[in-house]
């Protein structure tokens, strides 16, 4: 890729998040689908009723046989990420991985060392980090608005699960776990990216609907010294979007970060902040957005994602949400699922 | 004169400043009677209209109020994040059938009826007849309420317009049409769907999309939505109107004035302010009880 030819990407896997990513890559100015790869080849027909064209191919090496993407998105179920990643890097292409990153921490060490060994950029599909309410949390939190940080609160609920479920999303061996493998691992990447490196881990986790995880209570504790808990529950009625919420006290303050604004006590003014409470919310801040693929779930963040991860190919740098951050939240999820498993607490090395 | 729409969606679809405001909001409008006595507020306002994402409780309130009060819908279809629910439950098949299911037999054979019509496009999961088939069955569902205008859920329509998918939404205007109604857009990207329609644009009755002062939710950026929004102002209704909560709703609601649009969409929580602040005073008028247009008297 140069400065003045767009990327080109392929996506792997023609599901749900496959063709939400397809539909950035065709409006997105900077890039260009170059093909889909699907073992359902039968999808075309529906790709094409959706203004998504460009050709579709049953295998990885059947792609890359007819083309040569700069860039593939890999979106296909969990488990395959390792295999399918597997494949695309023996073609030497830049690489995007929806969340979360494999079922286990061995195998998304494994994706991490194939990405670096083959030096090309990578990225994680972590996208609610790229809301610009959460990028301003972080660049707080970076300023040391809070001075030393020393604990957080943390939610994740949504009404998902009140019964029996289906589908390789709700399978261990196929999704890497439920709730939180699959949607309190945005939070947890969130608190990864803020407080750097895991390191301790005490939690539980039930399951009282399907046979993952529905539910789970996890402390954790990272290399910084910040310590926090986090609850979630994708059995939690009244909504249907995930609800997210996050409280960071520290010396000087505290934080408290909703979807769209962030609330912010000082004991002292602090990096042009007033001391007392004050507000930040999503519409004082630029989005940078030409199109909102999903006003309801994500809204923004998917095309700043997408952004962010164009300009790293543009520029061979690594985004904040490359892979080895996406390691870090594995690492968060396997320890949660050990220590619950064992009842004991887990250290990470 | 704007026109005010209020805007109806299953509390549990919609985002909270904080997981106890989200709770006891959700709570209170699963009663029906909590719904209807919105509608009534946002009439005395001025509503004349109600813009709907339909679940069991919007639809009893809706059809009670409509009995009462001479109150448009216009159906947003279908509901997404019920059908998305459905999908993982019950698959493609599955969440088709339990519409159908939901049908009178007669709408049951007329729906039967088109989709053996379309059986290939259907069996080929085509964007525009699988989105069609299953808002029809939703529409037919909503028996009892006065429709007359038709949506499509947003996150159908954000996605039919990042494919450039034009058949969607000349089917939408096809189904309308059919049925003696109006069709529009609810979009946060009303540029796009300017280059993407063209001409076919004006087929839509309203385009429902963001517009604040502060420029939030209007993507690429204020000016260029403002310039497409002030080329045809009839056309647009303005959504967002105190971005997020953080306008004054009365500064936002006199920026969609100043910019001529046809209308502005309220949302719950600007007609739960307007009536905390008392029935007293909004947009320098005394708001005095059903009846009256109080807000925009004199736009």
């Amino acid at each position: 890729m140069t400065e003045n030819r767009p990327l080109k990407a392929a996506v792997v896997g023609a599901g749900r998040m496959g063709m939400v990513h397809g539909h950035l890559l065709s409006t997105y100015p900077a890039t260009e689908v170059v093909g889909f790869v699907d073992t359902n080849t039968g999808l075309r027909d529906h790709l094409a009723s959706q203004g998504l064209t460009a050709p579709i191919y049953p295998s990885v090496n059947a792609l890359f046989g007819a083309t040569a993407p700069d860039a593939v998105f890999i979106c296909t179920p969990t488990h395959t990420h390792l295999p399918v990643v597997r494949e695309c890097l023996a073609h030497r292409v830049h690489l995007f991985v929806e969340k979360p990153l494999a079922t286990t921490r061995a195998d998304a060490e494994a994706i991490l060392r194939l990405a670096t060994e083959a030096q090309v950029v990578h990225a994680a599909g972590y996208v609610y980090a790229h809301l610009p309410i959460v990028q301003a949390a972080h660049d707080l939190l970076q300023q040391g608005v809070l001075g030393e940080v020393l604990r957080f609160t943390a939610h994740a609920y949504v009404s998902e699960v009140f019964g029996p479920k289906r589908g390789w999303f709700f399978q261990r061996e196929q999704a890497g776990g439920g709730v939180v493998a699959n949607m309190a691992s945005h939070l947890l990447f969130i608190l990864g990216w803020f407080f750097g490196p895991i390191r301790k881990v005490v939690a539980t986790t039930r399951s009282h609907a399907t046979t993952v995880d529905d539910s789970a209570q996890a402390l954790l504790t990272f290399a910084s010294g910040v310590t926090g808990l986090l609850d979630t529950s994708w059995s939690m009625p009244g909504t249907q979007m995930l609800d997210y919420g996050l409280t960071i006290d520290g010396r000087r303050g505290t934080l408290v970060l909703c979807r769209d604004r962030i609330m912010l006590h000082l004991l002292a003014p602090a990096a042009g902040h007033d001391a007392g409470w004050s507000q930040i919310h999503a519409s004082d801040l630029p989005a940078d957005t030409a199109f909102d693929i999903s006003p309801h779930i994500g809204g923004e963040a998917f095309y700043r994602q997408l952004h962010t991860f164009v300009e790293a190919c543009r520029t061979g740098t690594l985004p904040f949400c490359s892979l080895e951050e996406a390691c870090n939240t594995q690492r968060m999820i396997d320890a949660i699922y050990t220590s619950a498993a064992a009842g004991a607490p887990v250290d990470i090395q | 004169m704007t026109e005010l729409v209020l805007e109806l969606r299953p509390p549990e679809s919609q985002h909270y400043g904080s997981w106890k405001e989200r709770l006891e909001t959700v709570a209170r409008y699963n009663d029906p009677d909590e719904v209807h006595a919105l509608c009534e507020k946002a009439y005395s306002l001025g509503a004349r209209a109600v813009l709907a994402v339909f679940d069991d409780t919007i639809r009893e309130a809706l059809a009670a109020f409509q009995r009462w009060r001479d109150m448009e819908v216009w159906a947003v279809l279908p509901n997404m994040f019920a059908f998305i629910r459905d999908l993982t439950d019950l698959g493609l098949v599955g969440a088709a059938r339990a519409r159908f299911l939901r049908l009178t037999p007669t709408q049951m054979a007329r729906t039967a009826f088109r989709a053996m019509l379309d059986l290939g496009s259907i069996r080929r999961r085509d964007l525009a007849v699988g989105t069609m088939l299953v808002s029809e069955m939703e529409l037919a569902a909503l028996r009892g309420l006065r429709v007359t205008r038709l949506f499509l859920h947003p996150q159908v329509t954000e996605v039919a317009l990042a494919g450039g998918a034009v058949a969607v939404f000349t089917a939408l205007a096809a189904a309308s049409e059919r049925l003696g109604i109006d069709s529009g857009l609810v979009t946060h990207n009303p540029l796009r769907a300017a280059t993407v329609l063209g001409p076919e644009l004006r087929r839509f009755a309203a385009i429902i999309a963001p517009c604040n002062p502060k420029g939030y939710k209007m993507f690429p950026n204020r000016e260029a939505c403002e310039r497409l929004f002030r080329s045809d102002p009839a056309r647009f209704i303005a959504a967002e109107v105190t971005a997020g909560g953080t306008l004054d709703q009365e500064a936002g609601l006199a920026h969609t004035r100043t910019l001529g649009l046809a209308g502005a969409i309220l949302d719950r929580r600007m007609v739960e302010i307007a009536f905390r602040i008392g029935t007293s005073t909004w947009a320098g008028r005394a708001v005095r009880g059903p009846g009256e247009r109080p807000i925009f008297q004199g736009a």
